[in-house]
């Protein structure tokens, strides 16, 4: 299985924590509010659609909320090899990065570190 | 926002799009519902589009466009083959034949430049004079090759050689002809190959006063020698000189002709320039020197040279070239070859052309099974690429196919054999690994023209639009289609005309007319080679002279020899053609050109003739003013149209400014005898006399009592005593004389038969083809029509119209083309008598070879139901 990509993962993340209401906004606005980066929607849907061929994410179109106008949405859950791979992914990172790797980077970060 | 919106709309395309528009569209109504200014939100719209664009842009490209190839798309293109295998074999069969075609230049080019299998093959070379005028090879002479090797500073080494066909006799005195080679002794360094015993020859060898020496070829050793070790201890008279065994070479080495054995070249300055016998020259390149800069200094040489004597060598030019030009004498001219490379692309193309037609119409009635695949969702990418690997299946088969045939061809065919001997050893046609590249490279051109096109073809905007209206449509057959058509069905009248005018006479045992005795004779050639020739050139009449009366007394002098003869031609072989005039009479046309030989007076004994009327010649007969001649009976018979021919004057006809030849009397009358190989009816011919010494090279005939090939040995012992030097090749008896009349009628009878066979094919399949596609296109209106009761004719009318115009407008054209051109390609060969009604023949033919072709698509037209036809279409 090949690894992810750095935006891979954001957007895999975004799928997480979004649970069933991952639509291509909510994920913008959820990488926009962890990561200050403003994502373009072709982007976004580029990746979900490379992520979907791979089976990490499925899609599902959803009708608008009760109430309120709109139009339908689609919607991306994470599947079981996708989290596997983003589990495999995160692990890594973790264990490159070791205890105390944070502190030692904002260190770094400020120039008092050397 | 109407803007923006618009700008997204002509931006973001793809299968995400409309995602894509409606998130920035949120996007954007969000952040100005968080006030950002108007102007700021439109930039930030902007952004995100332009970066959307950027992210589908690089996605689309990263993708691999082409669908996957896999193993379920070859078996699907065999399975489908197999489905058609009508279709198959035809369009097989075209491409079998269009793909060796094409590659055959292509791979006599590389025949002719292969690797040499000597060390450092690159740096051998040949070096050459090219005349300015007339672009052709001038070889060396001596005084080149004892100044360059002196003078010219680019070769490590250089050598030259001559080719030579000697008589070579070991310690038993067993006569052996052989080619072998004078060479310089530096010619040994440059294919850097030892010797397997004693030595390769050195420069001492080349002094005139040195003992004259031979390195001789392993199977020479063998068969002379019977490979023993003491050969160096022993001589090999070669020519009239006996020469002391200094080395054996290596089984296999021929260098740099064909031949095993080699002498040195006496080389030296003390000879007028560019005058003498001609050398191939060649030689190894010095370290660091290239061909460019070894030409250019070989040519600033012959520059200087020609300061010295212009009138030799001022319209030559020096040329470092390949080696293989210098020693095979066959250098390509670029332009020729060019034009041959055109032609052989144009009839691959012409059969894939064919083909692809064929891969069309075959399309056509494929329709309802894209449509499904289309619904299924296969892409058109997908189904091009199922098109053409059936294309491309089909072209590797027909290939392997056609190669294989054209392999076995080449070990088989004796004209190969023949050609491939007179050149290197290094030279063979047999396939090499580049030639298969290249006849892959062909395939994958032939599966792109007659695979690729016609599948983009069948499957663009016209026919899916046809299929999504339920109509019959999209693709079809344009002008182009009936022009290649019609040119196809007149090549193949054309050719199969060929093939019937030269057929009758080269298929099958060559004539020797009434000639009786001629498995009773014993026939060679007599010649004595140029470097054997000393004195000057008034010696060598009486040389030859005293050789040919000393060989008659003697061999007539043999139990069991019973006729000695020498003549210029005998029957069976190529006879001279000359344009006659006859006394007091106009020559009907095509009459003026008879065949003619020069004979002594013992030749109509030696095969068995008399005269028929009139006298043989006697002896006074050749030294008389104006020497009368003898005729056959076809001269009687066509010439002079029966009248008596006893007494009559014939002569060469000249041009009206030159001597006029002086009329010969004719005083005799003999039956054919073999003048004409091919086409026995047209035989006429007239004998000259001749005495000996006024012919050189001769024609010997010994009439022997029993087997004559066993005379053979005794034939060699007593010439070879009278005249070491003279070169007996092959003598065989006069039945099994080689013809190279036979041989060329037979080559080009094979090819045309080789090329109507293609044409005829191609001009079948394309009719079939266009035929399968018109009923395909049409069984809508076929059956409407049938249902409202049109007739069987009508409806074959409809259908096959078409066809049979261009059909009869290639048998016309076909016709007017043989009727005009073939005598003329084939005017050196006599062409059957009745050849108009060979090409009425071939004409109606061809008509009904095309009728047969309509056939199946006729009957299937004629079997369309109505309603089956119209439940279908609806």
């Amino acid at each position: 299985m090949p690894s992810l990509g750095e935006f891979e993962q954001l957007v895999l993340f975004a799928v997480l924590r979004l649970g069933d209401d991952a639509s291509g906004v909510a994920i913008h606005d959820e990488i926009e509010a962890r990561t200050g980066r403003d994502v373009s929607p072709g982007a976004i849907y580029t990746t979900l659609g490379r992520l979907e061929e791979r089976g990490l994410v499925k899609s599902s179109v959803t009708e608008a909320e009760s109430g309120r106008v709109g139009r339908p949405r689609k919607v991306y859950t994470m599947r079981p090899a996708g989290a596997r791979v983003l589990r495999d992914a995160y692990v890594g990172l973790q264990a490159l990065a070791g205890s105390g790797a944070l502190a030692k980077l904002q260190d770094l970060a400020k120039g008092s570190g050397r | 926002m109407t803007r923006l919106r618009r700008l997204a709309a002509r931006m973001v395309r793809g299968p995400q799009a409309d995602l894509v528009r409606a998130d920035l569209e949120e996007l954007y109504a969000r952040d100005r519902a968080r006030g950002i200014p108007r102007a700021r939100a439109h930039v930030r719209f902007v952004r995100r589009l332009l970066a959307s664009t950027i992210s589908i842009a690089s996605d689309r490209w990263s993708r691999p466009r082409v669908p996957r190839f896999g193993w379920l798309d070859i078996k699907l293109a065999f399975r489908l083959l197999r489905r058609n295998a009508g279709i198959s074999l035809v369009a097989g069969l075209a491409l079998a034949i269009g793909i060796p075609v094409c590659l055959a230049p292509i791979h006599l080019t590389l025949a002719l430049n292969p690797r040499l299998p000597y060390p450092h093959p690159h740096e051998i070379v040949g070096v050459d004079y090219i005349n300015a005028d007339s672009d052709n090879d001038v070889p060396l002479t001596m005084y080149d090759v004892a100044r360059v090797r002196r003078e010219v500073t680019s070769f490590a080494t250089f050598g030259a050689a001559r080719r030579l066909r000697e008589n070579l006799a070991g310690a038993d005195g067993v006569i052996d002809v052989r080619s072998g080679a004078e060479v310089t002794a530096s010619a040994f360094d440059i294919p850097r190959v030892p010797p397997l015993l004693g030595r390769a020859l050195i420069s001492a060898d080349e002094d005139a006063a040195a003992a004259p020496v031979v390195v001789i070829g392993y199977d020479i050793w063998q068969s002379q020698f019977h490979g023993a070790q003491e050969v160096l201890s022993k001589s090999l008279r070669v020519g009239a000189t006996r020469r002391a065994i200094v080395g054996v070479m290596p089984k296999g080495f021929e260098f740099p002709h064909r031949g095993d054995f080699w002498i040195p070249i006496q080389v030296t300055l003390d000879v007028p320039p560019a005058a003498g016998p001609r050398y191939a020259g060649f030689a190894r390149l010095r370290d660091g020197a290239s061909r460019a800069s070894a030409t250019a200094e070989f040519d600033a040489w012959r520059r200087r040279v020609a300061a010295e004597h212009p009138a030799q060598y001022a319209k030559l030019r020096g040329e470092i070239t390949e080696f293989a030009f210098v020693t095979t004498n066959l250098r390509p001219s670029f332009g020729r070859v060019y034009v041959v490379y055109v032609a052989s692309f144009l009839l691959l193309g012409l059969a894939c052309a064919n083909v692809g037609t064929l891969m069309l119409a075959r399309a056509a009635s494929r329709r309802s099974e894209m449509a499904v695949r289309t619904a299924l969702g296969a892409s058109r990418a997908r189904i091009v690429l199922q098109l053409f690997t059936e294309a491309l299946v089909l072209s590797a088969l027909a290939a392997a196919i056609g190669l294989g045939a054209a392999e076995i061809a080449l070990r088989q065919l004796t004209i190969v054999q023949l050609f491939e001997a007179s050149l290197p050893p290094w030279f063979t046609l047999r396939l090499s690994a580049f030639s298969i590249a290249a006849a892959a490279g062909l395939v994958l051109f032939s599966a792109v023209i007659a695979g690729l096109l016609p599948a983009l073809k069948a499957t663009g905007k016209r026919t899916a639009l046809a299929l999504q209206r339920g109509r019959a449509g999209g693709a079809t057959f344009g002008w182009t289609t009936s022009l290649l058509i019609v040119v196809e069905v007149a090549t193949a009248v054309v050719c199969l005309a060929g093939v019937g005018a030269v057929a009758k006479g080269a298929f099958r045992a060559p004539s020797l007319g009434a000639t009786t005795a001629a498995a009773e004779n014993l026939v060679t050639e007599l010649y004595l080679p140029p470097e054997t020739r000393t004195g000057t050139p008034a010696d060598l009449p009486k040389r030859i002279e005293r050789m040919q009366r000393e060989a008659e007394r003697r061999l007539l002098a043999e139990p069991g020899v019973r006729v000695v003869s020498f003549a210029s031609h005998l029957p069976g072989m190529r006879h001279l053609q000359r344009r006659i005039e006859v006394e007091g009479r106009e020559l009907p046309r095509g009459a003026e050109f008879v065949w003619m030989a020069f004979i002594d007076r013992a030749f109509l004994d030696a095969l068995g003739q008399r005269v028929l009327a009139g006298r043989n010649f006697e002896p006074q007969d050749a030294v008389a003013k104006g020497r009368p001649v003898l005729v056959n009976r076809s001269f009687v018979d066509w010439q002079l149209g029966g009248a008596p021919a006893l007494g009559t004057r014939v002569r060469l006809a000249r041009a009206s400014d030159e001597t006029s030849d002086p009329w010969h009397e004719i005083i005799g009358i003999v039956d054919d005898l073999g003048m004409n190989v091919i086409d026995p009816a047209n035989a006429a011919g007239i004998y000259n006399v001749i005495v000996p010494g006024q012919l050189h090279p001769a024609q010997l005939l010994v009439r022997v009592a029993g087997d004559p090939e066993a005379f053979v040995p005794r034939l060699r012992g007593i010439l070879s005593e009278i005249e070491p030097a003279v070169v007996l090749d092959q003598p065989v008896r006069l039945d099994r004389v080689f013809s190279e009349d036979l041989w060329e009628a037979r080559f080009s009878a094979l090819a045309f038969t080789f090329v109507a066979i293609a044409a005829v094919v191609l001009s079948a399949a394309a009719l079939y083809a266009l035929m399968a596609f018109a009923v395909t296109q049409r069984t809508r209106e076929i059956a409407i029509r049938s249902a409202l009761g049109a007739r069987p004719l009508n409806i074959i009318r409809i259908v096959i119209a078409r066809a049979l115009v261009q059909l009869v407008a290639g048998v016309a054209l076909g016709a007017a083309i043989g009727a005009a051109l073939v005598p003329e390609i084939l005017g050196g060969m006599s062409l059957a008598q009745n050849w108009m009604t060979v090409l009425a023949a071939v004409s109606a033919a061809m008509c009904a070879i095309g009728l047969l072709a309509c056939a199946a698509p006729t009957q299937r037209a004629l079997r369309v139901q109505p309603v089956q036809a119209l439940k279908e279409s609806l």
